[in-house]
């Protein structure tokens, strides 16, 4: 569709030339606002609901920003025959994206990592021994990933998990931060997560005060270390909070 | 899996609460370490170390390729990790596979550093022919030939020696190339280049056993365990990765705690991995 010559064109070419990527960051710019306008210490607003999806013995949707993620959880059934007699439950975690969650088209992350990484998370938080020689099935979905995916996954996995009526010890709540230059950058987004020099990633049951999974990527010190591991415990227990009262909610509507 | 009794577990959990493990270590000793550089002449540099009963071995290829669009001032580095059949019948098909990516991702999360590369082991930038045209692939392969525990350390151990072990082509520029022409180059094959290997962290695995922390377990001691942190440390005592292994919740000042143990034992360890690298390629270069 040519427009008029000498009217503005009302459409776009879909493809806006080449991008070019400026470093969003540099040293000493200590005026530096983050691209969606949020402190450094300051999470994106979280949302969670339970009962997403009808079918599943429990299910949550959580949307955090642009990340989007559903979970449902199927189980406890019956372990496969070919696996050995345990007198523990197993969970079985997998994490996929849909093929629209990323800007380019089926460029996901590695699920892989990300499945076991669920798995590890989950697995210090759930009585296991409550359901022996059964498995319980955890499958997330990312529907749009707008950075802090994992983190978003496993804070609604366990949501999921305790809709289902899953034994768990404690819900687990999960916040990343990332080191940009000298400053610390907690809940970052996709853009951030780009640019960062290292990350961190916490899980942790904050009722109990315990970390069931904790990840580093890059070169920290040891000052660093604490002051972003306090950064991400506090934040854990006020996301603990969010999710606790999205189960309140959800149990007092069904009452009605 | 280890098929262990009532007798010997309580034997195992008794010992480590007294600081004398069944092997007549401490808590926190490895066992000794032997390294054995150039094992695989094909490749551009390998290592086999041997920790115990566990036998494990890298090797380090190198290609020519294009840097990514998104990074064109960096060569891309990858690790694998192959659990083969022989260390464990578990291992064969599809079973080795999940702890190959366990074990994979936790040493490019260790040894590879964050996404703009700060406090990587190998400074990816260093891979560049020509900017935007031409880098280095550097593939790290990893073995288990077999397995007794404390894979992760080997590997990463093994990986070390492998690269100070590495000799990498010097490349020339056939002729100035402008524009988008993909420069031609000539490979030589008598300079080699170097790799800086004094920035590579070492892993140090804490393994929670009752309520003690062992280094270097042996998979006796890990059917114990009640939670692990492999934690890696460069020379400069940073902390460059830290991945937790499943199991139970742990205390946040317990990790801290873990943190400084794995440093004070990351410098033993860096210094003794130093001489066994330095002593084994002495002894390449004589046969």
């Amino acid at each position: 569709m040519a427009a008029k010559p000498g009217s503005v064109p009302t459409t776009y070419p879909p493809n806006p030339g080449p991008k070019t990527r400026p470093p969003i960051f540099k040293d000493n710019d200590l005026d530096w606002v983050r691209p969606d306008g949020r402190g450094f210490h300051q999470c994106r607003p979280a949302f969670f609901r339970t009962g997403a999806v009808n079918s599943a013995s429990g299910s949550a949707y959580a949307e955090f920003g642009n990340t989007k993620v559903i979970v449902s959880v199927f189980g406890p059934r019956e372990s496969k025959k070919a696996m050995m007699y345990s007198d523990t439950g197993r969970l079985n975690c997998n994490v996929s994206y849909t093929t629209f969650a990323t800007p380019v088209r089926g460029q996901g992350s590695d699920h892989k990592e990300f499945s076991s990484m669920l798995h590890k998370s989950l697995e210090g938080a759930i009585m296991l021994e409550t359901f022996p020689k059964t498995t319980v099935d955890v499958f997330a979905l990312v529907l749009e990933s707008g950075g802090s995916d994992l983190p978003v996954v496993i804070s609604c996995a366990s949501l999921a998990l305790a809709d289902a009526g899953i034994m768990m010890y404690d819900l687990v709540a999960a916040v990343s931060v990332s080191c940009l230059g000298k400053n610390l950058v907690i809940d970052p987004i996709l853009e951030e997560e780009s640019y960062q020099d290292g990350s961190l990633m916490l899980t942790c049951m904050p009722s109990r005060y315990e970390v069931t999974q904790l990840t580093f990527t890059g070169e920290w010190s040891t000052p660093d270390i604490n002051e972003a591991m306090q950064l991400c415990l506090d934040a854990c227990d006020k996301l603990g909070k969010v999710m606790r009262s999205c189960l309140k909610e959800a149990a007092s509507a069904s009452q009605e | 899996m280890v098929g262990l009794s009532v007798g010997e577990k309580h034997f195992i959990q008794g010992g480590i609460a007294q600081d004398l493990r069944s092997d007549g270590r401490k808590r926190l000793t490895y066992r000794p370490i032997y390294v054995e550089t150039g094992v695989i002449p094909q490749a551009h540099g390998s290592a086999r170390v041997r920790l115990g009963a566990t036998d494990v071995i890298a090797s380090v290829k190198a290609e020519l390729g294009k840097p990514s669009a998104l990074q064109s001032d960096k060569g891309k580095i990858a690790i694998y990790v192959d659990c083969s059949p022989t260390a464990a019948p578990v291992f064969e098909g599809r079973g080795g596979e999940e702890l190959s990516t366990e074990l994979s991702i936790a040493l490019q999360r260790c040894l590879l550093g964050g996404k703009s590369g700060a406090g990587a082991g190998i400074d990816p930038s260093s891979l560049v022919v020509v900017e935007g045209k031409v880098c280095w692939d550097l593939y790290i392969d990893g073995l288990v030939i077999s397995s007794d525990g404390n894979l992760l350390d080997a590997l990463a151990a093994a990986i070390k020696a492998a690269l100070s072990n590495t000799g990498i082509p010097k490349v020339d520029l056939a002729a100035e190339t402008t524009g988008d022409e993909q420069p031609e180059v000539n490979i030589s094959d008598e300079e080699f280049l170097q790799f800086d290997t004094s920035g590579i962290p070492v892993i140090v695995t804490l393994t929670r056993v009752g309520r003690h922390y062992i280094v270097d377990a042996t998979s006796e001691e890990e059917s114990q365990m009640s939670s692990a942190v492999s934690i890696s440390v460069n020379r400069k005592g940073h902390i460059c990765g830290l991945t937790k292994r499943g199991g139970a919740g742990l205390d946040p000042s317990i990790i801290l705690d873990m943190i400084s143990v794995a440093k004070h034992v990351s410098e033993q360890l860096t210094i003794k991995l130093d001489s066994e690298i330095a002593a084994a390629e002495a002894s390449e270069e004589e046969s």
